[in-house]
């Protein structure tokens, strides 16, 4: 005796219990009972998996917050480990930052690198502050602490926290230099009341 | 036909059902700002979570959900564990399209919350079927959508309307403000409730049950079952 269930118009529907089943059953029957058992599990399998990668990607897109669906492109990218700077615009950004122009360039960079993920762009943006902010009489803060939480960026994205860019037009070289640069200029001292002050030079 | 009806329920219950349910996890959250257009996801917040605890118990307590035949452990394995998760994501879709239709912020965001809390909590003593309940609910967020993404949206409005206006002369002295979102937010959140009672719909006893009720039979050993006549009913019927 075994169990098969089935409709009240005598067609299958799902077959039990599993295999083996006994000696002399229908072939077909059996082959039928094998395929639905077959075709249910693999249904089931199919919406686990599919579930669990949905339910990730949701979690992650709350996580990661993105503001557009060219934020969440982005952050996909980053994710899988396939994103990568602009060159384009990094190279439009660098052209304009030894112009001077400083938050035209800070504007190529944000283009180049959105997802703020590259440590030497988030390195030159945190300069691009510095310079502009930088004053002989006085500091601009707000630009100066934008820098800093440049520079910190930088610094948390590099190997080991520690970042050296190969640049003849700057005078700082180091990420550990620019933060330092960029916090004492956030700094109130009393010598900010230094006349001499203006002397002084902007790396 | 029948084989094409047990599989498309398959596909229905095991891979459509829990993707609708996550997609109103994942939009009951979405806001669109007013003025930069960027999205905003706002998770769900403690006292919705509350709510999807008070619903998933007025589903049991109604019949819509019948956890026994959910979750037994006279089932397969596999059948359990997307059982569970179908459960899981409802638990959060629920939470999301509460999130959905609540005010984010302010003296209107408790007042949603307690009428929530309220007609959830007299209805758990009610005698609910599953037809009153889904009906009951759709009328419940329908109601609350229309309050907040019509009437509260039209208080929120940048430019004012006449609803703002008359607001602002009756309620003075009492600040309503809150963020604006732009009317996309509106439609998001329709198209979430939209998808939830669909989802009921489909978790529904009544829509996941085989069309022709299963009936276990004996079959004796060596005998094709056209030629069997003893049928006896051995369990109940499963999905």
């Amino acid at each position: 005796m075994f169990v098969v269930e089935t409709g009240v118009n005598g067609m299958h529907q799902t077959a039990f219990p599993y295999p083996p089943y006994p000696r002399g059953t229908d072939k077909t029957l059996q082959m039928f009972i094998i395929q639905a058992t077959m075709q249910r599990k693999l249904i089931q399998i199919v919406g686990i998996i599919w579930t669990a990668v949905y339910a990730a990607a949701i979690v992650w897109v709350y996580a990661t917050e993105p503001r557009s669906l060219k934020e969440v492109a982005t952050n996909t990218q980053v994710a899988a480990g396939v994103y990568e700077v602009n060159q384009e615009k990094f190279n439009n950004g660098l052209m304009l930052f030894r112009r001077d122009q400083f938050r035209a360039a800070r504007d190529e960079w944000a283009g180049a690198d959105p997802a703020q993920k590259d440590a030497r762009t988030q390195f030159y943006i945190a300069y691009a502050f510095y310079r502009e902010g930088w004053g002989r009489i006085y500091y601009d803060h707000t630009l100066f602490k934008q820098g800093v939480e440049a520079v910190n960026r930088a610094i948390m994205l590099a190997p080991n926290s520690s970042l050296t860019v190969d640049d003849p037009d700057l005078q700082m070289h180091t990420a550990a230099e620019v933060k330092v640069e960029l916090e004492q200029g956030t700094e109130k001292s009393w010598d900010d009341l230094n006349p001499l002050g203006v002397f002084r030079k902007r790396k | 036909m029948k084989d094409y009806a047990d599989r498309n329920r398959q596909l229905l219950q095991f891979i459509l059902l829990p993707t609708a349910l996550l997609t109103v996890a994942l939009l009951g959250g979405l806001r669109v700002d007013a003025q930069t257009k960027q999205f905003i996801f706002l998770p769900p917040p403690l006292v919705t979570l509350l709510l999807a605890v008070l619903l998933g118990s007025l589903f049991v307590r109604s019949g819509a959900i019948e956890l026994h035949r959910w979750l037994a452990i006279d089932q397969p394995m596999l059948t359990n564990i997307t059982n569970l998760l179908s459960l899981v994501a409802l638990f959060f879709a629920s939470a999301q399209a509460f999130n959905s239709v609540l005010p984010e912020s302010g003296l209107l965001h408790w007042m949603f919350s307690f009428f929530f809390l309220w007609t959830l909590w007299t209805n758990q003593f009610s005698a609910f079927d599953t037809r009153r309940l889904l009906r009951s609910l759709t009328v419940l967020f329908a109601t609350a959508f229309v309050l907040k993404h019509l009437l509260v949206s039209g208080l929120y409005a940048p430019e004012g309307g006449w609803l703002s206006r008359l607001a602002s002369t009756l309620l003075q002295g009492i600040a309503i403000s809150g963020p604006g979102f732009a009317p996309a937010t509106g439609y998001i959140s329709f198209f979430a409730l939209a998808l939830y009672v669909g989802a009921l719909l489909i978790m529904s006893p009544a829509s996941l049950q085989p069309a022709l009720t299963p009936v276990p039979i004996l079959i004796a050993e060596g005998s094709s079952t056209e030629d069997n006549t003893d049928r006896r009913s051995l369990t109940s019927p499963q999905d």
